[in-house]
């Protein structure tokens, strides 16, 4: 008798939520963004790019030096999807720029949970690589941490907010692509 | 020996001055009663244009500064003018005037003092002891020989001024550390004492910072031990500075304050008993602000810095610094692989604009037919490229065709980020100054900042951006501000490119060499300022500053 009230017990339905497998799946979630993510960008697909974020997102890239100092300035600094899809559009249709290939490489990622809003934050690290066309070398040109927002939009996760902080304070020459 | 004619007596008044370009140098030509003289044309203290100047009792008084020249052996004969003016050969064939730029006069000077001529046995006639004094020595010659300027003129630039090492060594001594302003920092960025940052003057490292009586002092970061580059933060707080190597400490004006061990240990070593701390301190600039801006020297007796920029200049400058206090919002840094005079001559080059920067022309920001001016000062080394914003409108036919992509329907999916507040007393909405020799002032529309050139050899420079804005704008303009900074900067709709571009040259003269550039539009305007867009009458009027600081 006290056997089987003890199965009941342990049935799943019934059973509190395991939160490391919630963590485990949350991390693979983002971490499975992020690699579409960089798909995106190394393939210079920026449509599909654009579409990764929710309509009131903020993307930002700057410098580890403002951001330590609280300083708001950045290389590219849009304050919600609008300006994302014009950075898309302007780099895609008026920019003239050499052509390139980049490799973006995001590691170390860190889900630091779910918020009670739905939202959900977390930090990883990325290396951008260019190939410039007549140079037999790939250069590092960026290399920093993402502190990121995400939050769910149907099914899917999407960025609200996506803050590069590069570390290497000198750009070499220029960015063309996104990181 | 090379004479050629160069003028007819009789187009030189008597007690005249004609100013003429000889092989792209600006001459000065002199008539006393019948005799005729030649100099160099530019004044050897500022850049000024000696034809400009009056002619009594057989001296030139430059125009801008009323230094005087003996007309005969170009000897300087009153302050400000120290450096004697070059002379030049001239014999006359009847009516016919001509020169020979290689041979200096050879009519004996009226010499004060006479200097010995210590380089006897030299190519310079011994008269000529005019020419003998600290900052004209011979050596200088055979550079100018091995350095030759195209013969068509100022309409060529040949690819030596980008990519010799030679040259660029002379730059940074003539020019970055000769006379001329440099800008260093903000005041903002060093607003309580003790506050510094890491600046450069030229390719030179130097620390800026406020010291406790309210003063903002500039000097080199070496310490003058052992060369240490002693400041490794880019900004921060500090008493003193200390050299980590060996510990010796210098106060916030860079004087020596204490050298470890000087007297020794138990008697033995040590400093000799004559070392004197106040020969040893930092090597220390020249200071001068204006607006909230800060500037550097190498010298000591600079003009002001608002004669340096002149009165056009300066106008542009209080246009921007109109007297709100500036806030700082940020900075971009980054590298170019290009000389470092391109970043200035595409700033007078308006014709790129349009061509280039496609953006712009596609959403209605510059067109062809704006209202616009590219400006230089009357030296030609400042410059200030201005547009009006016009609102968008539909533009010809025959205008589109020669620009690359512009095509109708395209919309910015935020377009107040193009939006323009008129918050300058100024008839140009955009306005980029090229303040000589390593300062851009960036007012695009709203967006402003101070972009410092620090070269790093010929192929080379890092280029660090200071964004700001004023005391008491709200969050919403300070917003407004980083928005419309998506234009400029290394990723910049319009900074990338202008950085690619820039790339380009260099990389098309490293892998073709030897050749020359072209820069021939605008004909009407020989150097200066011009009302036209499709002009290159600034970068002319730039470079003949250039040669005049160079002596080439």
């Amino acid at each position: 008798m006290g056997e089987a009230t003890l199965t009941r017990d342990h049935l799943p339905d019934a059973a509190p939520p395991d939160s490391r497998l919630q963590s485990l799946l949350l991390h693979h979630e983002i971490e499975s963004f992020n690699a579409r993510y960089a798909q995106a960008l190394d393939e210079q697909r920026l449509a599909d790019w654009t579409d990764m974020f929710t309509e009131d997102a903020l993307y930002v890239v700057l410098s580890r030096e403002n951001f330590d100092r609280g300083l708001p300035v950045g290389l590219i600094y849009c304050e919600n999807k609008r300006m994302i899809q014009d950075r898309a559009f302007a780099l895609m249709e008026t920019s003239m720029f050499a052509p390139r290939y980049l490799r973006h490489i995001i590691g170390n990622q860190i889900a630091l949970g779910a918020e009670s809003n739905g939202t959900v934050k977390s930090r990883a690290n990325y290396v951008v690589l260019q190939v410039l066309l007549d140079r037999p070398d790939a250069t590092l040109h960026q290399v920093g941490v993402y502190y990121d927002v995400f939050r769910r939009v149907g099914d899917t996760l999407k960025l609200a907010q996506r803050r590069c902080v590069y570390d290497n304070l000198l750009v070499p020459n220029a960015l063309c692509i996104p990181v | 020996m090379a004479w050629q004619r160069v003028a007819s007596r009789s187009e030189i008044a008597v007690d005249g001055v004609l100013g003429l370009d000889v092989d792209g140098s600006p001459v000065a030509l002199y008539r006393l009663a019948n005799e005729v003289f030649a100099t160099a044309g530019i004044c050897t203290h500022a850049l000024a244009v000696l034809s400009d100047g009056f002619v009594e009792d057989g001296k030139i008084e430059c125009p801008l500064h009323q230094g005087q020249f003996d007309i005969r052996s170009g000897k300087a004969l009153c302050a400000p003018a120290t450096e004697d003016l070059r002379t030049y050969a001239v014999k006359l064939e009847g009516d016919d005037v001509l020169i020979d730029m290689e041979q200096p006069a050879a009519y004996p000077p009226t010499v004060l003092n006479p200097v010995p001529d210590r380089r006897a046995g030299g190519n310079i006639p011994a008269t000529d002891t005019c020419r003998i004094n600290a900052t004209n020595p011979d050596p200088e010659r055979p550079l100018a020989e091995r350095y030759v300027w195209p013969a068509e003129g100022l309409t060529r630039i040949p690819d030596w001024v980008y990519t010799d090492p030679t040259i660029y060594e002379r730059e940074v001594e003539k020019i970055f550390h000769g006379r001329s302003w440099n800008y260093v920092a903000l005041e903002c960025e060093v607003p309580e004492s003790g506050d510094f940052i890491r600046s450069n003057v030229g390719p030179t490292p130097v620390v800026v910072v406020r010291a406790n009586d309210g003063s903002i002092n500039v000097f080199e970061n070496r310490c003058s031990h052992r060369a240490a580059e002693f400041c490794r933060k880019l900004s921060g707080n500090a008493r003193e500075f200390v050299c980590p190597y060996h510990q010796w400490s210098y106060d916030l004006h860079g004087n020596l304050a204490g050298v470890p061990f000087r007297r020794g240990v138990d008697g033995k070593g040590g400093m000799p008993a004559d070392f004197n701390n106040a020969q040893h301190g930092l090597r220390r600039l020249n200071v001068t602000a204006h607006r909230g801006v800060v500037f550097a020297s190498y010298l000591e007796d600079m003009e002001s810095l608002q004669d340096y920029l002149g009165p056009e200049v300066l106008k542009e400058f209080e246009a921007t610094f109109d007297g709100r206090k500036p806030r700082l919002l940020g900075y971009y840094r980054h590298t170019l692989p290009g000389n470092w005079k391109l970043y200035h001559e595409n700033l007078k080059d308006p014709y790129h604009a349009t061509l280039l920067h496609t953006f712009l022309v596609t959403f209605g920001l510059l067109v062809a037919g704006n209202r616009s001016l590219m400006l230089s000062d009357r030296t030609g080394r400042h410059g200030v490229m201005a547009s009006a914003k016009s609102e968008r409108k539909s533009i010809s036919t025959d205008a589109k065709k020669e620009m690359r992509a512009y095509r109708d329907g395209m919309t910015l999916a935020e377009s107040r980020f193009m939006d323009f507040i008129d918050e300058f007393d100024s008839p140009w909405s955009v306005t980029m100054a090229t303040i000589w020799p390593n300062l851009i002032i960036q007012r695009e529309m709203n967006t402003l900042g101070l972009r410092q050139i620090v070269p790093t050899g010929p192929h080379e420079f890092i280029m660090k951006w200071t964004m700001f804005g004023f005391e008491g704008d709200d969050d919403e303009m300070t917003r407004h501000r980083l928005r419309q900074g998506n234009l400029m900067g290394p990723a910049g709709f319009l900074g990338l490119e202008d950085n690619e571009a820039i790339k380009f040259v260099q990389d098309g003269m490293q892998h073709v060499p030897g050749r020359q550039h072209l820069v021939k539009l605008d004909p009407v305007v020989a150097a200066g300022t011009s009302d036209s867009l499709i002009s290159e009458a600034s970068i002319r009027a730039m470079y003949r500053h250039w040669r005049a600081e160079m002596g080439l």
